[in-house]
């Protein structure tokens, strides 16, 4: 049961635990673990390019920021549809790779590397 | 009514802790609402409309960037895995359209590597989306409790708890792999609310697509909604939704979370809307006979066991007046499912790896089979309904016969 550091009433109940954690598609679990790590260093990469762009906006209009100023801040409907055309495009350039995987896996068959020679 | 302010203004020593939690940020900083509110509601970055933002600018953008990684494995890899199921099968002499034994699908398409990806990529960001606010909500457990403890007696609406109520073990599951499922964590509510937010691909962070299918749910043809019920009914966004449309009727949103219905609660209370909430079965909601004009729910059936369904059935007819409403909302009850070798893996593996367990049954009755559950309950069925908002051009409508 969850209720972690904190004496207040909980209202949690026993549950099933999924075992998706044992998870393997890749044929490797470390090459599944690897994936999970990519993704969410594209979520990290994000969040601080996101922040970054914060910090510019504020500097731009007020000339100096504070933390508190960017957790406040919200985007305009401009600056916010801005954002979302630039993280679609990191997506894209950082996991469009993936969805172009190939099939030829002959590439380091002794005859692919004679073809080159 | 108790307004928030003065049960929290109490505890000087939460207040101060929520304080310091926020690194001393002016809490309700950017507030827009205009519902009574105050001290113990956690919204250190304030609302946007309806929605409360996520309490720190890197969780709101870890989930921007999960919104649109979702995008982008429901389409660009789906596209890419589908074509490329389509291609191995046609190598082999076959249809990607065939309806195959799942063993056999895995056996063609299972160990290729981009089809593989797909699924593994969508996986992984479920994963990283519920841990993130599982961190959020845990890592600052004590305020957010006090946050819903300072709600759970407040107006308008009501809550109800049955913590010691027997639920089913189908229930228990870690339904789309959410950490602690819906009865099992404290802060389920929260952590599905925000997690379905980016299942929705942003279009629903003001309760959009609740308000629509509210929109669709028809009346009885007398015209007399007095009383509804949602079943199933999670965060209360739909039946927030359905209070706002008919504001006369007594609305009802029963879960058999209990801290999915404390979320609701808090929420309905904070947007300032009278809902009463209950921790209840939908198979044994406990009230009376031909008590409510509408029975409603939105994407439950296919988390609920064949065995659960049919009596969850049966209670909607008993708990129905003679000539009231009957509308289910989900997958299946517009058109069947997906056919061919990729919406078979897609199905398997949610169910298998996503913790949708009751899915693939579901997809089994599909519409037809769904619908001859409502007339085995005694239901007449109108299998032509105004559509709920999903692609279906229609939805199923049952209707207690006089
Ligand atoms: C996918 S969610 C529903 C979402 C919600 N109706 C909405 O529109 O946002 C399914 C919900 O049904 C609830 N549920 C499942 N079986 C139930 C039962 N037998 N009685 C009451 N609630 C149930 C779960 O706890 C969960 O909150």
């Amino acid at each position: 049961m969850a209720n972690s550091e904190s004496s207040r009433k909980s209202y949690a109940a026993d549950f099933i635990k999924s075992d998706t954690d044992q998870a393997v598609f890749l044929g490797n679990p470390l090459m599944d673990d690897m994936m999970t790590s990519i993704i969410a260093l594209g979520a990290e990469v994000w969040a601080n390019r996101r922040r970054t762009h914060i910090i510019e906006l504020l500097f731009e209009k007020e000339g100096a920021v504070t933390s508190d100023m960017v957790e406040a801040y919200v985007p305009t409907a401009e600056e916010e549809a801005q954002f979302k055309k630039e993280r679609d495009a990191f997506i894209q350039i950082t996991y469009g790779h993936i969805a172009r995987t190939g099939t030829d896996k002959t590439a380091l068959t002794d005859d692919a590397i004679q073809d080159n020679m | 009514m108790i307004k928030r302010r003065t049960l929290v203004g109490a505890s000087a020593a939460t207040a101060s802790f929520v304080g310091a939690l926020f690194g001393g940020r002016k809490a309700n900083a950017a507030k827009t609402k205009a519902s009574g509110f105050a001290a113990a509601d956690i919204e250190p970055r304030g609302s946007v409309g309806r929605l409360e933002r996520l309490p720190t600018q890197h969780l709101e953008a870890q989930h921007d960037f999960i919104t649109g990684f979702r995008t982008f494995a429901n389409r660009d890899m789906t596209r890419a895995a589908r074509k490329r199921i389509a291609d191995i099968m046609r190598d082999k002499n076959m249809s990607p359209v065939d309806d195959l034994p799942i063993e056999e699908v895995l056996k063609h398409v299972g160990d290729d590597p981009l089809v593989a990806a797909s699924a593994r990529m969508w996986l992984s960001a479920q994963q990283i989306n519920w841990t993130t606010l599982y961190e959020e909500f845990h890592g600052n457990a004590d305020a957010y409790l006090a946050e819903m403890e300072a709600a759970d007696n407040m107006g308008p609406g009501t809550l109800e708890l049955n913590p010691d109520m027997e639920m089913p073990d189908y229930t228990k599951h870690e339904i789309h792999i959410q950490p602690g499922g819906y009865v099992g964590d404290d802060f389920a509510g929260h952590i599905y609310h925000y997690g379905t937010n980016n299942f929705f691909e942003g279009r629903n962070d003001q309760d959009e697509l609740h308000i629509g299918l509210a929109g669709a749910v028809p009346e009885p043809t007398d015209g007399k909604v007095a009383r509804i019920l949602d079943q199933g009914c999670s965060s209360g966004q739909l039946s927030v939704a359905l209070k706002q449309r008919f504001s006369d009727a007594d609305v009802w949103g029963i879960d058999v979370g209990g801290p999915m219905v404390r979320y609701a609660h808090m929420r309905a209370v904070d947007i300032g809307v009278g809902v009463n909430f209950a921790q209840r079965l939908a198979e044994d909601s406990k009230f009376p006979d031909n008590h409510f004009d509408i029975v409603t729910n939105n994407i439950m059936f296919h988390e609920v066991s064949p065995e659960g369904t049919v009596e969850v059935l049966k209670e909607s007819l008993r708990v129905l007046r003679p000539g009231g409403v009957f509308y289910p909302m989900d997958f299946y009850t517009g058109s069947g499912p997906g056919k061919g070798v990729y919406s078979s893996f897609r199905q398997w593996w949610d169910s298998r790896w996503n913790g949708e367990p009751w899915r693939l049954e579901y997809a089994k009755l599909g519409f037809e089979g769904f619908n001859q559950l409502m007339r085995d309950a005694g239901f007449e069925v109108n299998e032509n309904g105004p559509p709920s908002g999903r692609r279906a051009k229609r939805n199923v409508v049952g209707i207690k016969p006089a």
